[in-house]
């Protein structure tokens, strides 16, 4: 835990009164036992020794020397952060090998996701792969088969890109009506980070890909050996296989030592700790590509290969986990947007269930298919509100009503629900997740 | 890639690319190694719809019925219905449409093809690749024959293999999106009098003395074993597993002691209710976190 390193470190080793240790020790000690909770604890009855950090006193963090270099060789985050967390449900999984947690949105800033909070998928628990015995091999329908190490495939011309990553069930458990009590939960199967690695058209053409050639099988190294069926035409386009995420390695939940990123396209797509590329000239047919991740409608009939995540957005700013806390007066609201298909144009607000939107701003650099953030101020009058966001991208797509997306495909279909979300807001300030007529 | 024609070719392509055109043909950075042919065959474990991939072999329902009993039915169920959350397998014909479908290998599924590789791939869930060949085939045609697809006689091999078509197959179909078309409408785009909250669901408010209990207790050592790996049986009752959190079952069995409890997970214990493979078949586990994972598994829910 980060509380112990930062006791352990904490002690200078020399110029400070025996006093002022002591009470650093219970200050920090005090910490380290309220865990988990630290950071709601103090936000709802600070604690007594805090008063007197407050001005006109000096905070005792200020008549004291810090902890020195290296006291966190790897930085981690504030105790008193510990709150931001990775959190699962779960009554949705068997178990938690083959299982989903979400992003904590409500908490984060800007378009990045900090790695460790990016949401976990796996169907086989994380594996160890050691990166020295690692492979990765491209064959089939190809000239020259290849076996790569880590080392060859860092030799590659390298690329890197911000493009948002999304389990294309995200918001899935909201077909038939509201049913999570937070953010985190309706739409945390959703991240956005810089990949960095090497475009998978290079790799093709090192090997020599053979004409008749149409898709390529990605298969993972996990004990569930993951495997997609990805057409040429997106492994041409902008297919990555990378190996670092937000500056550094990969994670190792995340597809260490190597993934596969598909712009834009459905998570589950993106093989994490990729071993095999196999080119061929008709789909493969996979268990994760008919048995799951095909969309059931009304009819019977269920779509197959269904690629793009489509525009989507949603309020992160209030949410049930961030209630309007001040009474009346003025609020930023904010929230994130994103297209597989582009970039995102304009994010609209309503305040009151979709009768009327006014445009919010863009707050973020706006790239394609990556995650656009948006915020716009609200001057509350206290009065309920029925809070919602509608995203357009580039190629002119409006972000649908649940109504309309009911209408075309039922409630049966689990995966890419882009409804128009709504929150409801009382005049005490708590925000409740619902759905409208 | 594995039948006999496909690897003969593969070989005599890859001689040639590596013998004698290697140094002419390499790609245009030439880093790393060609990839030979028995590489290649350990890996190259995917089926395509056609049967292409399908190693030689044959397996029997009668064969199939006994290696599933023994390494399937225990998540899967006897009769392919699922054992809590695991996926049924058999059954559902007809409810596609239906408000609430029962998605099987029977009902859902298009090509056997998926069946056989998956079970390769992936299953069982704990011994992922450890299946041979023929026990494959035993399996499929057991999932067959539990959905009614083929007689108890049948045996399959890798020549009547795509005989065998699955109901639904038909009933894909591509991607039409986008499908669904909203306007970017700015006022007056409905009736505020229509609008009614049809569901809704509030976030419990956490009583001060809750979070005070929370932050104080600190986590049992044994949680993050068990979640990661007792879970898989304990919660849910497989193959006999006593449930974390039934007293009235764990009770019974540690009236023979503790020790006698965590021995029985160190080392494998066959009893009434099931079997307990020794350390949950993960011998990657200390010892020492198996004892913790054991009185965390024992202890009664809050």
């Amino acid at each position: 835990m980060t509380h112990d390193k930062q006791k352990s470190g904490q002690v200078p080793d020399n110029e400070m009164s025996g006093s002022t240790v002591a009470r650093r020790k219970v200050l920090l000690g005090g910490l380290g036992l309220m865990g988990g909770a630290a950071a709601g604890v103090l936000g709802m009855t600070p604690a007594v020794s805090a008063a007197s950090n407050l001005p006109p006193n000096i905070p005792e963090w200020t008549r004291v020397l810090g902890s020195g270099v290296l006291t966190n060789p790897y930085g981690q985050p504030s105790p008193f952060e510990s709150n931001v967390q990775r959190r699962t449900v779960d009554w949705l999984t068997p178990d938690r090998v083959a299982s989903i947690s979400f992003t904590p949105l409500a908490d984060l800033k800007g378009i990045i996701t900090p790695s460790g909070l990016v949401f976990e998928r796996y169907h086989a628990g994380i594996p160890e792969v050691d990166p020295h015995q690692h492979r990765l091999m491209i064959h089939g329908m190809v000239d020259r088969p290849i076996s790569l190490t880590m080392s060859d495939l860092m030799r590659f011309p390298s690329t890197s890109r911000i493009a948002f990553l999304e389990c294309p069930a995200n918001g899935g458990m909201e077909w038939r009506g509201a049913q999570m009590d937070g953010v985190q939960f309706t739409h945390g199967m959703l991240a956005c980070c810089e990949w960095t690695g090497v475009l998978l058209s290079t790799l093709l053409a090192e090997v020599g890909v053979a004409k008749q050639a149409s898709w390529i099988l990605a298969e993972g190294a996990d004990g569930a050996h993951m495997s997609r069926s990805i057409p040429m035409e997106k492994a041409m386009d902008d297919a990555l296989i990378v190996y670092a995420q937000n500056g550094e390695a990969l994670r190792p939940e995340q597809g260490y030592p190597v993934r596969l990123i598909n712009p834009g396209w459905e998570g589950n797509t993106c093989v994490k700790w990729l071993r095999r590329l196999e080119v061929g000239d008709q789909p493969w047919y996979q268990r994760e590509e008919t048995s799951k991740y095909t969309d059931l409608m009304p009819d019977g009939n269920a779509r197959e290969f269904t690629f793009v995540q489509e525009c989507n957005s949603v309020i992160t700013s209030p949410a049930p986990e961030k209630p309007l806390k001040h009474g009346k007066g003025k609020y930023w609201v904010e929230g994130l947007a994103w297209s597989g298909r582009g970039r995102i144009k304009h994010v609209d607000v309503s305040y009151d269930g979709g009768v009327t939107f006014r445009e919010a701003k863009i707050t973020s650099i706006v790239l394609p298919r990556a995650l656009t953030r948006f915020g716009i101020e609200l001057d509350w009058d206290g009065s309920p509100m029925l809070l919602q966001s509608r995203a357009v991208d580039e190629t002119g797509y409006v972000q649908p009503t649940y109504q309309q997306l009911r209408d075309v495909r039922g409630t049966n279909s689990i995966y890419h629900k882009n409804a128009i979300h709504t929150w409801k807001v009382f005049p005490t300030g708590e925000v409740a997740n619902v759905q409208l007529s | 890639m594995c039948n006999f024609r496909n690897l003969f070719a593969g070989l005599v392509l890859t001689f040639i690319s590596s013998s004698i055109l290697a140094e002419g043909r390499a790609g245009y950075y030439g880093y790393g190694k060609p990839a030979t042919p028995t590489e290649i065959a350990g890996w190259d474990i995917d089926i395509r719809a056609d049967g292409q991939g399908l190693p030689p072999g044959s397996g029997s329902v009668e064969d199939g019925e006994v290696i599933y009993e023994a390494k399937c039915a225990e998540c899967h169920g006897s009769f392919g219905e699922g054992v809590g959350q695991f996926p049924v397998l058999a059954g559902g014909t007809g409810t596609l449409n239906a408000q609430r479908p029962l998605k099987t290998v029977g009902s859902y599924w298009a090509h056997t093809s998926t069946l056989w590789d998956y079970i390769r791939r992936a299953m069982p869930f704990m011994q992922p690749e450890s299946l041979e060949s023929d026990e494959v085939y035993a399996l499929v045609a057991y999932v067959l024959y539990l959905n009614d697809l083929v007689d108890y006689d049948y045996v399959m091999t890798q020549d009547n293999f795509t005989d065998i078509q699955l109901a639904n197959r038909e009933h894909f179909v591509p991607d039409p999106r986008p499908d669904v078309h909203n306007t970017r409408c700015m006022e007056n785009c409905k009736n505020a009098e229509d609008i009614k909250i049809v569901s809704i669901v509030r976030r419990p408010e956490p009583a001060p003395a809750e979070i005070a209990v929370a932050a104080e207790s600190k986590p049992h050592a044994g949680e993050k074993i068990y979640n990661q790996y007792c879970v898989i049986c304990h919660k849910a009752g497989v193959a006999g597993a006593p449930k974390k959190g039934d007293a009235k079952e764990w009770n019974t069995r540690l009236e023979a002691g503790m020790a006698v409890v965590t021995e029985h997970a160190l080392k494998g214990y066959t009893g009434k209710s099931g079997v307990m493979p020794a350390k949950g078949g993960f011998m990657q586990l200390t010892d020492e976190e198996v004892r913790q994972a054991v009185q965390y598994l024992v202890e009664p829910n809050k």
